[in-house]
């Protein structure tokens, strides 16, 4: 006898995003995920709209160039599945770079996850002349003015570094200057932590990879997605 | 200059954040083949960027069928987009193929396939790019042997200087002869030339270098192709011809591409040739006879293809796929398994005929967005010419069954400029719309929002049909048609749109010369030109002034036209339609009188079926 709930019909998956497809934008993504599942053979819902589509969420876009080990889908299901073999469907169909990590069975019922994981840790990678102080003096002088002022493409844009900016640790390391960044999304934006190399330190950061999400609650405690 | 293999990515990693769409150049896509053990290596390109040249099913069948042989591996290259090439030439980069990212120029051979005239400038960049020599006869021994196959082929002396070979027809089997052939010529230590003319007796294999072009008072002013004195090859090269496409592997796209490009679904190839006749249609000239897949093979390739790609849609893919005669029974299976799954069931082009929507209805289901057909023509008397064998009863049926059917947009493409047109045919087009979106407002209601868009081409005429020995529109009287159809349509639910006629005209140009073209492609790639395809890119006045500069002018040569009698630039090459049986349809074309599709009717004597030692291969009756 099964003894699956029956009401866990959102199969969460943790995946990575690493190598040369770290350069894939978020809808290339998305697609190839979409893909990946339908070739691991798992049952998913289907939208009634005028164009029948998979029932799946993502979280927040990565942005591209930047690297992850903490990126989510929910994928909703017509019956549950066992999770395991469902994830080891899904690693043999999935591009290595795009491999998932996790699974779980999760209850139908929640909010959506694009929406629901707002907080976020970065590993920031600046090679070579960007001296730790001067990084540090620049991001304080950034944060006593409190908002982030940069171009998205040609339009100009603002942003609240005081409530997207949750934490910045600096350390010196062999390859260059090492930040460890935790970043709030809020209703008005989130911050990408290439906006906050580029206006800080001037330059572009070498490596940026996506090392957890989480959920703040009211508290400030954080749930973990899985 | 031969370059090393070795894996350059490295080179072009730091690029990729600095350029538009950098998934062009990943590679590791799910089911391309990454070990590319060889010794033998093989580099099949697309002359454009990899969003247009991934989808190609030439390609794919290619790609598909050398890496299934031991010791050769095939890789994959496209042209890089503008913004990436020039960081490549600044930073002196060479092309690289994608599985390995070794330099083009490092391969055995580079196959390039001429999708269309509008490439040619691509091809140079291409060979620019890569580092190989521009012109065939001046490449190094050790050079890649350069091969040219695809669609346009059959009037290919324009940018023949550049290739060491081309294949004429299909290329199963044939590109792995060639590749056997230089394989072993190499191992033997033969000279390149004679490589060369181990190639030229090859089936449908043309060398150019082994042949002379000779002008005389028989042949048009851009002259005729002879063997060169000496060379034992054929006066005429026919092309290569598979006899059943049920031989060959159903499901040879296996790449699936993480960017959104042109054709973002599964294709299988349900049938090639089509035998309807269509005058001014090369294709249906060049890719006869008619070889069908049967019903049992597609619905497992599709089955199959969309298990292990992970597709949500499936093109039946042909020139002409209603017409095969099992059409229906495969669009309805497919739909009884796969509507329940989001997958959605696409074919082509429709029949202009109340059959051809039941198909396109059995297709799409659910998706009822538009229907498009092409009836070519505005009068019964110019359809007759071109021999696209449809009566206005048929568009009327077909539209009201279109709109019973719920489909509330209509596409409708015709072609100006065609053999003895008049101000009268083009208004034609305009009442043929009017008619079909009256038609809807009577099955749908005055207020539906019925709409019908019609595009009209600029006829080009193309060599290996009737019509090639027609001349094209000069520009002004195409601009003056284009005005004159205009003010014919009046209906606001009819929208019409034209394509541009500075690039027909090039096209046309490309279209019509011989070997001396490639003078003044090359004029037109320094003068600048490239990506012509792309309407964003095409410059017309760098064209011009590259003729000029050579002394040629543009509408003289597009708008010339051949005596009936004359030795053509093409005629050593052959899809094996003879030249008497293209003159008899352009006779009969002038008398307005239709020819009937062999494959529904008696055999119309075009010349294939015994020139090429094959027949007709369906799977059942057509109606």
């Amino acid at each position: 006898m099964s003894t699956l709930d029956p009401h866990a019909c959102r199969l969460r998956v943790r995946y990575k995003k690493d190598g040369r497809l770290a350069h894939l934008g978020h809808l290339e993504v998305m697609g190839t995920v979409m893909r990946s599942v339908r070739r691991a053979g798992l049952p998913f819902e289907v939208s009634n709209g005028f164009a029948r589509r998979m029932r799946i969420q993502f979280c927040q876009a990565l942005p591209v160039g930047a690297s992850s080990v903490a990126e989510y889908f929910d994928l909703l299901m017509p019956e549950p599945v066992n999770a395991d073999e469902a994830l080891d469907e899904l690693r043999r169909c999935t591009p290595p770079s795009l491999a998932p990590l996790e699974a779980a069975l999760l209850p139908r019922r929640l909010p959506a996850l694009e929406a629901w994981a707002d907080r976020t840790q970065w590993d920031v990678l600046l090679d070579g002349g960007v001296d730790k102080q001067q990084f540090i003096d620049g991001l304080e002088a950034a944060l006593a003015r409190g908002t982030l002022e940069f171009m998205r493409g040609d339009k100009p844009r603002k942003l609240d570094l005081v409530s997207t900016l949750v934490s910045c640790d600096a350390s010196a390391s062999e390859e260059g200057l090492r930040l460890v960044l935790q970043t709030r999304a809020t209703e008005r934006g989130s911050l990408r932590p290439a906006v906050l190399v580029r206006s800080v330190a001037g330059c572009e950061p070498s490596y940026v990879c996506r090392m957890g999400q989480w959920h703040e609650n009211p508290d400030g405690t954080l749930l973990s997605p899985l | 200059m031969r370059l090393a293999r070795e894996d350059l990515f490295w080179r072009i990693e730091p690029l990729l954040s600095m350029v538009e769409r950098p998934s062009r150049y990943l590679n590791h896509e799910w089911g391309a083949v990454e070990e590319q053990p060889g010794p033998f290596h093989v580099c099949v390109m697309y002359p454009d960027v990899y969003d247009v040249g991934l989808p190609n099913l030439g390609l794919a069948i290619l790609y598909d069928e050398l890496n299934r042989l031991d010791g050769i591996s095939c890789e994959r290259a496209y042209l890089p987009w503008i913004d990436m090439s020039a960081l490549m030439r600044e930073r002196n980069i060479p092309l690289l193929s994608l599985e390995s990212s070794s330099p083009v120029a490092s391969f055995d051979i580079v196959g390039i396939t001429l999708a269309h005239e509008l490439v040619c400038t691509n091809i140079v960049e291409v060979l620019d790019l890569s580092g190989i020599t521009l012109r065939a006869d001046e490449r190094d021994e050790d050079e890649p042997f350069v091969v040219a196959g695809g669609p346009s082929v059959w009037n290919a002396e324009p940018v023949a200087p550049m290739f060491d070979a081309m294949l004429l027809g299909d290329g199963e089997h044939a590109l792995a002869l060639i590749s056997e052939c230089v394989r072993d010529g190499r191992a033997q230590g033969l000279a390149r030339v004679d490589i060369l003319r181990r190639l030229a007796k090859l089936p449908g294999v043309y060398v150019p270098s082994l042949y002379d072009v000779v002008v005389d008072q028989t042949s048009t002013r851009w002259g005729y192709a002879v063997p060169k004195e000496g060379e034992s090859v054929p006066e005429v090269v026919y092309k290569h011809c598979i006899e059943h496409l049920s031989d060959t592997e159903p499901v040879a796209q296996r790449i699936v591409p993480y960017l959104t490009v042109v054709q973002d679904r599964l294709t299988v190839e349900v049938l090639r040739g089509c035998a309807r006749g269509c005058r001014f249609c090369q294709a249906g000239m060049t890719y006869r006879p008619v070889r069908e897949r049967p019903k049992d093979q597609i619905i497992e390739a599709v089955n199959r293809g969309l298990q292990t790609s992970g597709y949500d849609e499936c093109c039946l893919s042909s020139l002409s796929t209603t017409d095969h005669s099992q059409c229906a029974d495969v669009l309805h299976e497919l739909y009884a398994e796969l509507g329940e799954k989001g997958v959605r069931v696409s074919i082509p082009s429709q029949r202009l005929d109340s059959f051809g929507v039941d198909m396109a209805s059995a297709a799409r289901s659910s998706r009822k967005t538009g229907l498009t057909f092409a009836p070519e023509a505005g009068s019964q008397r110019l359809r007759d010419v071109i021999n696209k064998n449809v009566t206005d009863q048929n568009m009327d049926e077909a539209a009201r069954n279109a709109f019973e059917n719920g489909y509330r947009r209509m596409k409708l493409y015709f072609m100006m400029g065609l053999p003895t047109e008049t101000d009268e045919d083009l208004r034609g087009i305009a009442r043929m719309a009017e008619r079909v979106a009256q038609i809807g407002r009577e099955v749908c209601g005055p207020r539906s929002r019925v709409t019908v868009s019609i595009s009209v081409a600029v006829f080009v005429p193309k060599c290996q049909t009737p019509f090639q020995w027609e001349g094209q529109l000069p520009l002004e009287e195409t601009h003056r048609r284009q005005h004159v159809m205009l003010e014919a349509a009046t209906d606001r639910a009819v929208r019409i749109s034209y394509h541009d006629a500075e690039t027909s005209l090039i096209e046309g140009v490309l279209s019509k010369m011989g070997r001396t073209g490639f003078d003044l492609v090359l004029a037109a790639w320094k003068n600048g030109c490239r990506f012509d395809a792309w309407t964003d890119q095409f410059d017309f006045d760098r064209w011009n002034d590259a003729a000029r500069g050579i002394g040629l002018d543009l509408e003289d040569i597009a708008c010339e036209r051949f005596d009936l009698d004359a030795r053509l630039p093409w005629d050593h090459v052959s899809p094996g339609v003879s030249k008497g049986f293209l003159q008899r349809e352009w006779r009969r074309a002038v008398d307005e009188q239709t020819t009937k599709d062999c494959t529904m009717n008696s055999c119309t004597g075009c010349g294939v079926c015994q020139t090429l030692r094959v027949s007709n291969d369906l799977a059942g009756e057509r109606q």
